[in-house]
């Protein structure tokens, strides 16, 4: 909200304060000063200038030179204004000013090769207007080098004030200003009303008549008659300007005015077009269509609240009025609405509407049931002074159950434990004083508080606490030096992924991290997604069911940067439906913690020592094996192998524990590759890090070194192309007994010489016992069994 | 015999001065020094002259060969060093054979850098689902339905009762229904919120949660525990206020800002975090005597903390991915 000083200093003396100990002071008690506005600043450099002489620029027909005078000096400005004249009072602006509605700085300069120092303005290029017909031309009484501030009274401050939702009370001037006064240790100065009231009695004008009083449990109206609509007096336009409004006309103005000044929401009828005079408070009709002010047809529910006339709506209550009886130039006589509305009521319609106003804004958020009369008696003299007309004697007040202002007792032990630092009662009772909290009962132990029905925040004892820390000032609160830890069991839920990340940099992939939101086709292709109702975008409309396309945009990204390749991977959440179609509960949706890592591109490129290699499917096994192996559960897993594709790979191995797949991975396929732009060959793997986690490892034990020399024997076999690596070592396993420990695949090649569709693979094997040293005889023996079995088993040929 | 020994020593010269390396070398040792070379044929030549011309001859042969000998000698070694010296040499400026460490993203790190401080300080680590209820993203922490203070996080929904969480408080939900106090614990996590994606503003960002539960929490610990922190993070001089603010499940609440001061540029106040004392009502939601505990909560942007540190000022980049941001780290 916008807060002019100058208008603020009508209410609370702050003439000894500087805007920096405002804004300090504002800020740290809970009213954050976004941006301070300093009026004057834009004027700087920018004075009242007598135009002397006005000649014909020598080389432009539409220039003038102009000689121009600060009173002190004569300056020679160029200026392109038809209505220039001499003897006239205009903005000069001399060099060095800024123009920030043009977003100029003035220099020296030279047009047509005639030189200018500054420049004469018109009223758009001084941000005041649009107006651009041609020089601000300033009233004769204007005195000549004046800065330009003063003659327009342009030397206001404006604070930006962010309001937090709770602070109802603060969106007025009268609401900052309790603020300052109770910050600074000063008087709030309430302005006074003096009504000339006229003879007639409002009851004779005007009915009201609240039929939901849950909803309005407050309506005040006024009457004045015989007003005269026309613009503003400068005072009231000033004012409004200053804090951002548009000036409308006197009686608008009025209530713009009383709004900004109290923070009482008015309204005002064409009494005229009141059907029967008359007020009614009641609920829409469902789906009626009502015009507002606007010039917007809104539909309406039946839980909407209304203000009608006799035979139709007039206003939408607390959020705005209807077209239909809109004050216009020719309203004569006018009723003033200033009512309490409930605020969930208000907040619901404005909502659902999609129609957030001044006065809707306040409505929800909480306006002061107490201050209704004195604000409709304050608009209404405000606008007979500037309308004129008579108010109507009396007000209408329907107020059938008086809000009671809430009773709250504050602890003084309380206050302390929640600080932990002791604040004197003398020193809270006054600051509940200086808030216009009554204070109705005091003794050793605690003190008990009336709350003014502007404060919607405070119900409970420890929101007095916050009001006595806030203004007592947080800064005064000391740290503590030492604090106090329990003895008991920590837990780091993110020390697993942590372990897996850090395991992953070391085989050198790069983490990422991707936006969960992805457009529908995407997340759909990789599973049953979740919808966002509210999406920002097409291309974000569904929760993410897999960490795939994000792998695959971060890949297609740095390709178009020549960052082509790459080790990766990124550890997020997916979120799947599980059931049917609607989330109920929890258990309709799968959400889980995942793992997917990628390798595409070349190896290494560009050494000295070796050739260019493409990363292959390889890799990313490798990678795997060594995490699960790191993690300890790599002799749990079970491997499966897949050459069909499916919608995700070209081919896939996934392991398994037990029965639940724990990860798959392969070479993508180039159909998905294409749908992300991708034109090089990509392999990853997938990993629910959820079921990862739960496999439980067995405590790690240290295994005895080998007292023993092992022994190693060679072998080559040929076969035919389709057995797998694993059936041969199965198969060397089944024959071995338990002194073969290790085999590893030292080469594996396919040649002509073999014959078609057959390879050749050689193994080593690895033989020892912890307890003894083996003899020849007993590893030739069992490594013949080997042979002869692998011969027959898998129908191999051995070469050597 | 002068005249022959004349010749063997220019020969032996000019074969001398055209070798380049070793091998030419060892061809002159042969040629010249061996038993069946040019010096032993001069002293079988010498053998055979008349007995009162040896002493003459015989000195000037000794001495020529000596001299000779110790020319051969001198070039030897001179070669032989010159070939030790390129046989030894290895080119050490040669770029090592790359090895490479991967890394985490920089808010992982972040998150990391930041967690190692409150675990220093006793904290446990805990994490939730980013999938919220709107009971735990909003009702348990005090956000009446229908008040304005939900406008405060503008929300992706599923539906009326699901959502994608605004922020990470709704762990705290989890954790205070699932133990008594003590409760001491931060939650890092994502969150997400409908804002436009601008330099500024991303559709999700990550927070660190923090919570305290205990019989004798105050608001002078909180402050003390928030300020190491800030000190730890950007250094023992950091300046920092404690302001005044709202948010529906801590009372008093506060923000914490640091003067922030970058080269050649006005200096500035810069919120970091939002922290209070957890409000009665949260605590009564979850089954917890608000009489007799108290506690007291914390919540911190991580983008924001990073940007800070790094100097980023776009929050974009950390969700682009450029290979050439990520090896920054």
């Amino acid at each position: 909200m916008k807060v002019s000083l100058n208008w603020l200093s009508d209410y609370v003396d702050i003439d000894d304060l500087s805007v920096d100990e405002i804004v300090d002071k504002l800020t740290t008690s809970g009213l954050e000063v976004d941006e301070v506005i300093d009026e004057a600043k834009n004027f700087e450099n920018i004075v009242v200038g007598l135009v002397k002489e006005v000649n014909k620029h020598p080389n432009a027909d539409r220039l003038s030179v102009c000689t121009v005078t600060d009173g002190e000096q004569d300056y020679q400005v160029i200026c392109g204004a038809p209505n220039v004249a001499p003897g006239q009072k205009t903005a000069f602006a001399k060099v060095g000013a800024y123009l920030p509605a043009v977003n100029i700085t003035l220099k020296k300069a030279k047009i047509r090769g005639v030189e200018s120092f500054g420049m004469l303005c018109a009223e758009d290029e001084l941000g005041i207007s649009d107006n651009h017909e041609g020089i601000m031309v300033l009233n004769e009484d204007a005195p000549v080098g004046a800065p330009l501030s003063d003659v327009l009274n342009k030397n206001d401050v404006i604070l930006d004030i962010a309001i937090t939702p709770n602070r109802a009370d603060a969106l007025s001037h009268t609401g900052i200003a309790r603020d300052i006064a109770a910050l600074f240790n000063k008087k709030l100065k309430i302005p006074e009303v003096n009504l000339t009231e006229s003879e007639t009695a409002v009851d004779e004008l005007a009915k009201v008549v609240v039929e939901n009083v849950q909803d309005c449990p407050r309506y005040v109206a006024k009457v004045i008659t015989g007003v005269t609509i026309k613009d503003s007096p400068g005072w009231l336009k000033r004012k409004l300007t200053a804090v951002g409004l548009r000036p409308i006309n006197n009686v608008v103005d009025a209530t713009n005015f009383v709004l900004y000044e109290l923070g009482q929401p008015l309204h005002a009828f064409d009494l005229d077009k009141l059907s029967g005079s008359t007020i009614i408070v009641k609920n829409a009709e469902e789906g009626y269509k009502f015009t507002t002010l606007d010039s917007k047809v809104r539909e309406l529910k039946a839980t909407d609240l209304m203000i009608c006339d006799a035979e139709k709506p007039v206003a939408i209550a607390g959020i705005m009025g209807g077209e239909n009886s809109e004050v216009s130039n020719d309203t004569k006589n006018i009723l003033i609405e200033s009512a309490y509305f409930n605020p969930s009521a208000i907040r619901k319609t404005a909502k659902r509407l999609g129609l957030s106003t001044d006065a809707s804004y306040r409505f929800e958020r909480g306006c002061n049931p107490e201050i209704t009369v004195f604000a409709a008696e304050r608009v209404a003299a405000l606008i007979q002074e500037t309308a004129g007309g008579d108010i109507a004697k009396g007000n209408i007040d329907v107020y059938p159950n008086e809000i009671k202002r809430p009773v709250i007792s504050l602890r003084f032990s309380r206050l302390n434990k929640i600080l932990g630092f002791e604040i004197e009662p003398g020193k809270v009772k006054s600051i509940f004083e200086t808030l216009e909290f009554n204070v109705v009962a005091t003794d050793t132990e605690k003190v008990t508080v009336e709350i003014p029905l502007f404060r919607h925040d405070l119900e409970r004892e420890i929101d007095l606490i916050e009001e006595v820390a806030r203004i007592y000032g947080f800064e005064k609160i000391p740290p503590v030096d030492k604090i106090q830890v329990a003895l008991e069991k920590k837990i780091d839920q993110t020390s697993f992924n942590g372990k897996v990340r850090n395991y992953l940099t070391a085989l050198g992939f790069y983490e990422i991290i991707t936006n969960s939101l992805l457009k529908e086709e995407t997340a759909e292709y990789f599973g049953k997604a979740i919808p966002v109702l509210n999406p920002q975008s097409i291309e974000m409309t569904h929760a993410r069911t897999s960490l795939i396309p994000g792998i695959l945009s971060t890949i297609e990204r740095n390709i178009r940067v020549k960052e082509r390749n790459l080790k990766i991977f990124e550890i997020g959440h997916t979120f799947e439906m599980k059931s049917g179609k609607e989330i109920e509960s929890f258990d309709d949706l799968k959400e889980l913690d995942k793992l997917t890592f990628a390798v595409t591109g070349k190896r290494e490129t560009g050494v000295w020592y070796s050739k260019d290699t493409e990363f292959d499917f390889y890799d990313v096994v490798g990678a795997a094996d060594e995490l699960f192996e790191k993690l300890r559960i790599e002799n749990k897993l079970t491997d499966e192998y897949v050459l069909e594709p499916d919608d995700v790979f070209e081919f896939r191995l996934i392991k398994k524990y037990k029965e639940e797949k724990i990860a798959t991975g392969g070479k993508v396929k180039g159909g998905l590759l294409k749908k992300f732009d991708i034109n090089q060959a990509v392999y990853l793997f997938d990993v629910n890090l959820d079921a990862l986690r739960s496999i439980k490892t067995e405590e790690l034990k240290f295994n005895e070194l080998l007292k023993f020399p092992k022994v190693v024997r060679d072998f080559a076999f040929v076969f035919d192309k389709d057995i797998l690596y694993e059936s041969v070592v199965k198969e060397i396993y089944k024959s071995s007994s338990k002194l073969l420990k290790k085999i590893k695949l030292f080469d594996i090649f396919e040649s002509d010489s073999l014959g078609r569709n057959k390879k050749s693979m050689a193994f080593q094997l690895e033989y020892y016992d912890e307890n003894r040293t083996l003899t020849e005889e007993e590893i030739e023996k069992e490594f013949w069994k080997t042979i002869e079995h692998i011969k027959k088993k898998l129908n191999g040929e051995l070469r050597g | 015999m002068e005249n022959q020994i004349n010749n063997v020593v220019n020969q032996f010269e000019q074969d001398l001065k055209e070798v380049k390396d070793l091998k030419q070398l060892e061809e002159i040792r042969i040629k010249f020094f061996s038993r069946n070379g040019l010096f032993a044929k001069l002293f079988d030549d010498f053998k055979k002259l008349p007995k009162e011309e040896k002493p003459k001859y015989g000195q000037l042969l000794n001495s020529v060969k000596k001299e000779s000998q110790q020319k051969f000698d001198e070039l030897k070694k001179k070669l032989s060093g010159q070939a030790q010296k390129y046989e030894k040499f290895i080119d050490l400026s040669l770029p090592g054979r790359k090895h490479t460490i991967g890394s985490k993203h920089i808010l992982i790190q972040t998150i990391e850098e930041i967690s190692d401080i409150f675990k220093g300080l006793g904290f446990s680590i805990y994490v939730g689902p980013e999938l919220e209820s709107d009971a735990n993203n909003f009702e348990a922490l005090n956000f009446p339905d229908d008040h304005p203070a939900r406008d405060m996080q503008d929300t992706f929904f599923v539906n009326e009762n699901f959502l994608l969480r605004t922020h990470t408080s709704p762990v705290q939900i989890r954790l205070m229904k699932e133990k008594q106090p003590p409760i001491r614990a931060i939650m890092p996590g994502k969150v997400y919120r409908n804002e436009a994606i601008s330099a500024k503003s991303y559709c999700l960002f990550h927070q660190i949660e923090g919570l305290y539960v205990d019989t004798d929490v105050t608001f002078a610990e909180l402050k003390g525990t928030l300020v190491y922190f800030a000190k730890m993070l950007f250094g023992e001089n950091v300046k920092y206020r404690f302001r005044s603010s709202f948010f529906p499940f801590t009372e008093p609440s506060a923000e914490v800002d640091i003067w922030w001061q970058p080269k050649g540029k006005e200096g500035r106040w810069l919120e970091i975090l939002g922290c209070g004392m957890v409000d009665p009502n949260v605590l009564e939601n979850v089954g917890i005597d608000s009489e007799k505990y108290t506690g007291y909560a914390f919540g911190m942007g991580v983008e924001r903390m990073a940007m800070l540190k790094y100097g980023i000022n776009d929050i974009r980049v950390f969700f682009d991915n450029d290979f050439r941001f990520l090896s920054q780290f």
